[in-house]
């Protein structure tokens, strides 16, 4: 009975992440507002802090070329697939649609969903400094978290207080802390719980009522720590990259010719969507929150220091390495993504000269399964020293 | 049943120990190929065709007139894109490994850069002296079907591939193409046609447009010599040549005796041999 | 009637090069031959195809209208082209001709895809052309079913066939080709991968054609829109009926004899 309340628990997850425009309009039924967000850049505490319940667009994986009248051409997939589920009205039910200035590919979906898809009077574009490693990035941070709050104040009528911000921010801390110990089960040699089934959780985790995710949370680690956990999980597999909401993608992954398992994925879809907190207790929220989403780990758009031209990411890839021990590595970007694959440039050299064999896999809507089920067996020989 | 089949009738396999097979089931062609000591036997290619057919069609192509049955092979490995469908194999190992563990057989010890370039993706590996698989890299997606657009191409112009490979190494005077989508490069082409440009430089313009691709390819994961060729286009000297001159390097001289497209079907045959072996040692 | 004139249009397309002969409103014969990189040399033989055709020998004609992307290379004497027609104008003047309640034309070609919007006398008012990662449509379907080792018929009649919903990539015809592999690889139905592929086309002609004012009657033309396939995915994405010319490759070389008085 213990293992079959554990499997609901995920599978509500994973209905959640595929089905989030009925999530939308279940929130809607009960009378809440909610926001999307095109980008994970957006201080979603704010939102909630007014009573608004932030959810991220995802991708909808539907096949089309509606989107090439609205979207350059050589703009990823991700961000065609956002913008055609506004302008089918997949998401009108939302109260406001959000972005910050990061991804320029989700802020062209942005501008669809405000220009073609009803939206022009319920959008926000958020200021994001576009070099987050330098002095000044932080107080304008709280200068545009300000101009936000402003915003999100006039939108719902009411003011948002410091209590209210700070209430959003523990809620939250406290959801990344649960998601945090999800992902630390797949440390373990036995973990009673799977690389797939953790994504499929963290995704749906940015598409929820963070009060509502938390309960369930809660539920799964109480389940899973009474687990005695499963059978040797054979080669260990990280991913890192860019956005993917795929799951079958990863489902893929640990079924193939070979045992092989998930153990992390590092992407704004998966841990680094999560894997920072915001300090609690400060007098200035805003700051605060500021001085939480610079540390977060930085997305490959956002992320070179001035004049050495550094990649901070890479200091915590190299942490995950070392804390999840992967056997090799997936680097997973979207096609036409140029900061990810950019990043993989000076990535790959460190996970070679640390003697993890890698490959790379590109994002489409659609997935060659065989195509990339031939790569991942090949990465999988590498590491087994298969030899005639 | 169209294909080709090659046969050894000087060998005896009522008289070999193990009996080893690969079948590899590509995206235009399928092929298998029998062992027997580790000595090549028998060969066949035939054209891969939806549902699974084209497995028992390459195997039955390699079994017949010998007097083999499927069951007198010790162990048959599969491989190729389409590898699952060979449901009678007992295993599967990616046509990356089996790429590489051909060419070491074929070329020896020396090979570290294997390029395999096939009608729908192209691979550069590098391996060990025993044909072990270190690094790899596929194509990105924009390189995708480099041989089969070459043979759209060749339609296009009304020649086939033996002719236009011979007129792109021959003419020196050739259009800049798009070296970044075989789409575009297409379309440039046929576009060039309105100002009367002649064929010859046209198809000359292609070929270094594809060969500029996949020289980038090569570079990326790196040269190390030995470097071999392998796979369908191997066969087509107007692409290996310019390949050569924009790598600067010479791959090692092509074995007569071997179609280049049958190395990974080779490699899957050592790996069935491996196999049997090992299995034997362990009883 | 006897004054009509007698004429050729010649179509030189990227791939094919089309070839009729008209006498006021009849059509007396039509030819294709592949262009093959030569536009003079496909066009020569065009042309003594549709002769032989139409049973009619060269020193008859009144002359040639050349239009297609190609059209400069056979102007002059030497095929006694009398008048040259861009590809737009002879398209929209076709239809026109072929259905005079139509205003707009989708024209699915081997390597561009197109689509003319025009008045109620065959003039044309817009015109938009695919973008540059849509190139080849035509190609890519012949490719296919080189691949299938079945004709572009049958590959047709197969994809009305399909069951279920697959999709591939929709970014270029090599990423659709590179799937549709994939796709028979993992051993799925070959009507299914059709429509697939199928799906892709009208796709991206779909997304080209919502820049014009989609004006009705609505026509398709160029090969392509031989797969009754094709036409079904086409309605159902741009939510409006459409129906085929007859004779739809030819709609450029009828066009072409129309613009030069022809046709009445």
């Amino acid at each position: 009975m213990e293992k079959k309340g554990r499997d609901a628990i995920i599978e509500r997850f994973r209905h959640i992440a595929e089905n989030t425009p009925e999530y939308v309009r279940s929130l809607k039924e009960k009378g809440r507002l909610s926001a999307g967000y095109m980008c994970t850049h957006v201080p979603e505490e704010i939102l909630y802090a007014a009573g608004i319940v932030p959810l991220r667009i995802l991708t909808s994986h539907e096949s089309q070329a509606m989107t090439r009248g609205y979207i350059h051409e050589t703009y990823c997939s991700f961000s065609h697939d956002c913008a055609y589920q506004g302008l089918k009205g997949d998401y009108d039910h939302l109260d406001l649609i959000v972005t910050s200035s990061s991804c320029i590919h989700m802020g062209e979906a942005f501008n669809v969903w405000v220009r073609f898809a009803g939206f022009q009077d319920k959008s926000y574009l958020m200021q994001y400094p576009h070099i987050i490693h330098t002095k000044p990035a932080g107080g304008f941070m709280a200068e545009s978290f300000k101009q936000f709050k402003e915003f999100v104040e006039k939108l719902t009528k009411r003011s948002v207080t410091d209590n209210d911000l700070e209430e959003a921010i523990k809620v939250y801390n406290h959801n990344r802390r649960l998601l945090k110990r999800l992902w630390e089960f797949l440390r373990h040699d036995r973990p009673p719980i799977t690389g797939p089934e953790v994504a499929a959780v963290t995704l749906a985790s940015q598409v929820m009522d963070k009060k509502e995710c938390n309960g369930m949370l809660e539920q799964l680690i109480e389940r899973l720590e009474a687990e005695p956990g499963q059978a040797a999980p054979g080669v260990r597999l990280m991913v890192t990259g860019g956005a993917c909401d795929d799951l079958g993608l990863f489902d893929l992954m640990e079924h193939l010719r070979y045992d092989t398992s998930i153990i992390f994925i590092d992407s704004c879809t998966a841990a680094r969507y999560f894997w920072f907190e915001v300090p609690e207790g400060r007098h200035d929220k805003l700051e605060a929150l500021a001085e939480g989403y610079i540390g977060k780990i930085p997305c490959p758009a956002k992320d070179t220091v001035p004049g050495t031209g550094e990649k901070k990411r890479f200091r915590f890839v190299q942490q995950f390495i070392e804390d999840f021990k992967p056997d090799g590595v997936i680097f997973l970007y979207q096609r036409f993504c140029s900061p990810q694959p950019m990043d993989v440039v000076a990535l790959k050299p460190i996970v070679d000269k640390l003697g993890i064999p890698s490959t790379e896999l590109e994002l489409d809507t659609t997935v060659p399964k065989a195509q990339f089920q031939t790569q991942l067996e090949a990465l999988v020989e590498i590491i087994k020293g298969v030899t005639p | 049943m169209s294909g080709n089949v090659s046969i050894n009738k000087k060998m005896d396999w009522t008289k070999a120990r193990v009996i080893a097979a690969g079948v590899d089931i590509g995206a235009a062609t399928s092929k298998a190929l029998i062992l027997l000591d580790g000595q090549p036997y028998a060969s066949s290619q035939v054209t891969t065709r939806p549902h699974g057919e084209s497995a028992f069609d390459a195997m039955k192509g390699a079994l017949e007139e010998t007097g083999l049955k499927l069951e007198n092979i010790n162990c048959i490995v599969a491989t190729g894109r389409g590898g699952a469908q060979a449901t009678f194999a007992h295993k599967a190992v990616s046509e990356i490994a089996c790429g590489a563990a051909g060419a070491v057989r074929i070329w020896g010890p020396s090979v570290r850069t294997v390029l395999d370039i096939g009608g729908q993706s192209c691979r550069v590996i590098h391996c060990t002296e025993k044909g072990r698989t270190t690094a790899f890299l596929w194509n990105d997606k924009c390189a995708a079907g480099i041989g089969r657009s070459m043979e759209a191409f060749g339609d296009l112009v009304g020649k086939g591939l033996a002719e236009t490979a011979e007129i792109a190494l021959r003419s020196d005077k050739f259009p800049k193409l798009s070296d970044f989508c075989a789409v575009y490069a297409q379309s440039e082409a046929l576009d060039l046609v309105r100002s009367k440009m002649p064929v010859e430089e046209l198809i000359a313009g292609y070929y270094h447009a594809v060969a500029r691709r996949i020289s980038t390819l090569v570079n990326r994961l790196g040269m190390k010599k030995d470097f071999v060729i392998i796979g369908g286009l191997a066969r087509n000297p107007g692409i290996t040549g310019l390949v050569e001159g924009i790598l600067k390097v010479s791959r090692l001289a092509p074995d007569p005796e071997w179609d280049p497209a049958l190395v990974p079907v080779l490699g899957a045959a050592l790996y069935a041999e491996g196999f049997c072996k090992r299995q034997g040692s362990d009883t | 009637m006897n004054n009509e004139k007698l004429l050729a249009g010649l179509d030189a397309g990227h791939i094919n090069t089309k070839a009729v002969i008209m006498k006021g409103r009849d059509i007396l014969g039509y030819a294709t031959v592949p262009t093959a990189c030569d536009a003079m040399s496909a066009a020569r033989s065009a042309l003594n195809d549709v002769l032989k055709s139409a049973g009619i020998s060269g020193g008859e004609l009144d002359g040639v209208v050349a239009t297609g992307i190609f059209r400069d290379a056979l102007a002059g004497p030497v095929l006694n082209v009398v008048a040259s027609v861009p590809e737009y104008v002879a398209d929209a003047k076709g239809a026109f001709f072929l259905n005079n309640k139509s205003r707009t034309v989708i024209d699915i070609g081997g390597n561009v895809h197109k689509a003319m919007s025009y008045d109620e006398k065959g003039n044309l008012l817009d015109v938009i052309q695919n973008d540059k990662c849509a190139d080849g449509l035509g190609i890519f379907y012949t490719g296919i079913a080189k691949l299938l080792g079945i004709s572009e018929d049958e590959l047709s009649q197969l994809a009305l066939k399909s069951t279920k919903r697959v999709s591939v990539a929709i970014q270029c015809a090599l990423a659709a080709e590179s799937e549709a592999i994939d796709l028979m690889c993992q051993g799925v139905d070959a009507a299914d991968v059709a429509d697939a592929i199928t799906r892709y086309i009208v796709e991206r002609v779909a997304a080209m054609s919502t820049y014009l004012p989609l004006t009705e009657e609505i026509v398709a033309a160029g090969g392509l829109a031989r797969s009754q396939a094709v036409v079904n995915h086409l309605q159902r994405l741009i939510k409006h009926e459409v129906s085929v010319v007859s004779l739809p490759e030819y709609v450029g070389a009828i066009g072409a004899v129309v613009s030069h008085g022809g046709g009445k």
